[in-house]
């Protein structure tokens, strides 16, 4: 709805945003101030205040207690991996769903809807066992191959835009000789790469962001995420607070960066999922 | 090669893996739930058997599990009553107001944080000795409000669910955002005309108009609630005793940590049900509604 204040009560919306600005930012804010102070200071002074000075010793330190570096390398394999399949499985899928009809098309499009629905934790009970039965426990592949299946989100944005793109661009393809697979690559494909840059840093946050399939599927050290080795560390060193904030603010940073560069596509493929037919 | 065998081959080989993937990672394994949900199996034994309805029974019988869902309504109720305070936000966010864009990256900045950090930073907030949060009332002069926030077998989910709201609520105001700002702006400009003042407007044209995404954060709602896992699994365990533990984390404690997998998959298809059930008839309220 759009209105125009009266500049009378312009300053108390401005006075409600600030209040749900504190309100989002107080807990990180605290959490960085504690990540840069000493033991010392910590015990000493008010969990409110600034640090003395900034110590960047807990940092340092749980970065390498808490295995970090093997947790961006795992985490990076994952996303970096994860995605590139992801988008082309996806594209793939929409490009037949839309362009062809076919025999079994509607069942194929009710089992992405149905899979939607399946509660994502629950099935977990069944999947460990077939992820087992194919030796992939323990293993990085057993998070790829879950985070490589499409999922209906998705399609559904990449189906959007396909719509639009004009199938008199596959005619005269067509008439020069390419064959479907060559309009595939040649033409929806690249056509599509703005739709697959958005999906795709969604995905992303979402593989950085998870820390269940890491930590069924994964339990080895040398295995570990940025997720699980933030739970692995807690478990170790609960009492030191100012360690510990540390490594939450190294496991945020990643997204958070991310997030403040990319918030267009990111907001974009929130919103496009939601609000279109 | 002819483009009617062209376009077998590029039908199969491309759907081929997804739908692979799908079957083997998604619906298989429900398939396969419904089958354990009816056996004794614990997981590891080769063998296992038939029971038949048992692990329902029990799963019904089981005053945990009935406390279990009682706290996952609790998330849903709460979440829920916050809802027209979030389309209230999102609509002051599309106003011309200076500064919107940055309050809209803020208000959607916590749905982006890495949920395990998340989880780690309020349970460090909630600290009962020179905790942040405690430091807090005090500064402002609420000592009396202190709590053992994660200790309390009364305070516990509430302490959780504040978590929730804050790590949400966000993705909820974006998405209501989103819908209100598909309306097009004529509408409201013939209302105007019309001599409707703001409250009818909103009523007329925003409500109606924004259903669709309702309907979505209500889905998103349901499945949610129904699935809180990971701020009670990290933060809690899901104790003191059973007190914030929900449904998903029994199940999967169930599962993994007491090797009953019989009864645990009882309990992941009871969920998958509910979900079922509630997103039906969500759909069609909604739908009732609409001409």
């Amino acid at each position: 709805m759009k209105l125009t204040y009266r500049t009378r009560s312009l300053p108390l919306l401005y006075l409600l945003f600030a209040f749900i600005t504190a309100i989002v930012l107080f807990p990180i804010l605290i959490n960085v101030f504690t990540a840069f102070k000493t033991p010392g200071d910590l015990m000493n002074s008010s969990p409110l205040a600034l640090p003395k000075e900034w110590n960047f010793g807990n940092l340092k330190s749980a970065f390498e207690k808490g295995n970090m570096l093997v947790g961006f390398k795992n985490t990076g394999i994952l996303v970096l991996v994860s995605v590139f399949l992801n988008t082309i499985l996806g594209a793939m899928t929409a490009y037949v769903l839309n362009r062809f009809d076919f025999r079994f098309k509607r069942v194929i499009m009710s089992l992405f809807i149905v899979a939607m629905v399946v509660p994502f934790y629950t099935t977990e009970v069944a999947r460990f066992q077939i992820i087992k039965g194919f030796g992939l426990y323990d293993s990085i592949g057993a998070p790829l191959l879950i985070y490589a299946g499409t999922d209906l989100l998705q399609i559904f944005i990449f189906l959007q835009f396909i719509e639009k793109i004009s199938s008199q661009l596959d005619e005269s393809a067509m008439i020069d000789g390419a064959s479907y697979v060559g309009i595939f690559t040649r033409i929806i494909f690249p056509l599509l790469l703005p739709a697959s840059a958005t999906l795709g840093i969604i995905k992303a946050v979402d593989i950085m962001n998870d820390m269940y399939i890491p930590y069924l599927y994964m339990p080895s050290k040398e295995l570990h995420t940025l997720s699980t080795s933030l739970m692995s560390f807690v478990g170790q060193r609960a009492s030191s607070f100012e360690q510990l904030s540390a490594a939450i603010l190294i496991v945020m940073i990643p997204t958070l960066l991310l997030y403040l560069f990319l918030q267009r596509y990111i907001f974009t493929g929130i919103t496009a999922g939601a609000v279109k037919e | 090669m002819s483009y009617s065998l062209q376009k077998k081959l590029v039908v199969v080989s491309f759907l081929f893996v997804p739908v692979a993937l799908l079957l083997l990672f998604l619906l298989y394994p429900s398939l396969r739930l419904l089958q354990f949900s009816l056996t004794d199996w614990n997981g590891i034994s080769k063998s296992f058997h038939y029971v038949g309805f048992e692990n329902y029974i029990d799963a019904f019988s089981n005053p945990d599990v009935w406390k279990a869902l009682t706290n996952n309504f609790l998330y849903f109720g709460i979440h829920a009553i916050f809802i027209p305070l979030e389309v209230m936000i999102a609509v002051f966010l599309n106003n011309k107001m200076r500064a919107s864009n940055f309050f809209r990256s803020i208000v959607f900045m916590p749905y982006i944080l890495n949920g395990v950090a998340v989880a780690y930073l309020f349970s460090f907030l909630y600290n009962p000795i020179n905790g942040p949060f405690n430091a807090l009332l005090e500064s402002l002069g609420l000592e009396s409000w202190i709590q053992n926030w994660l200790s309390d077998k009364s305070v516990v989910n509430y302490s959780l669910i504040v978590v929730s709201l804050w790590r949400f609520s966000g993705l909820h105001v974006i998405l209501f955002l989103a819908g209100l700002q598909s309306i097009p702006n004529d509408l409201y400009e013939a209302a105007t005309i019309d001599g409707a003042g703001p409250l009818k407007k909103f009523v007329h044209i925003t409500l109606p108009s924004i259903s669709r995404v309702m309907e979505i954060v209500l889905f998103l709602n349901v499945r949610g609630a129904l699935q809180v896992f990971d701020i009670p699994f990290l933060m809690t365990q899901g104790g003191p005793g059973l007190a914030s533990t929900t449904f998903t984390v029994y199940t999967i404690q169930t599962a993994f940590k007491y090797n009953n997998y019989g009864l645990a998959s009882s309990l992941a298809i009871i969920l998958m049900l509910m979900i079922i059930l509630f997103s039906y008839f969500q759909g069609k309220l909604f739908k009732g509604k609409g001409d």
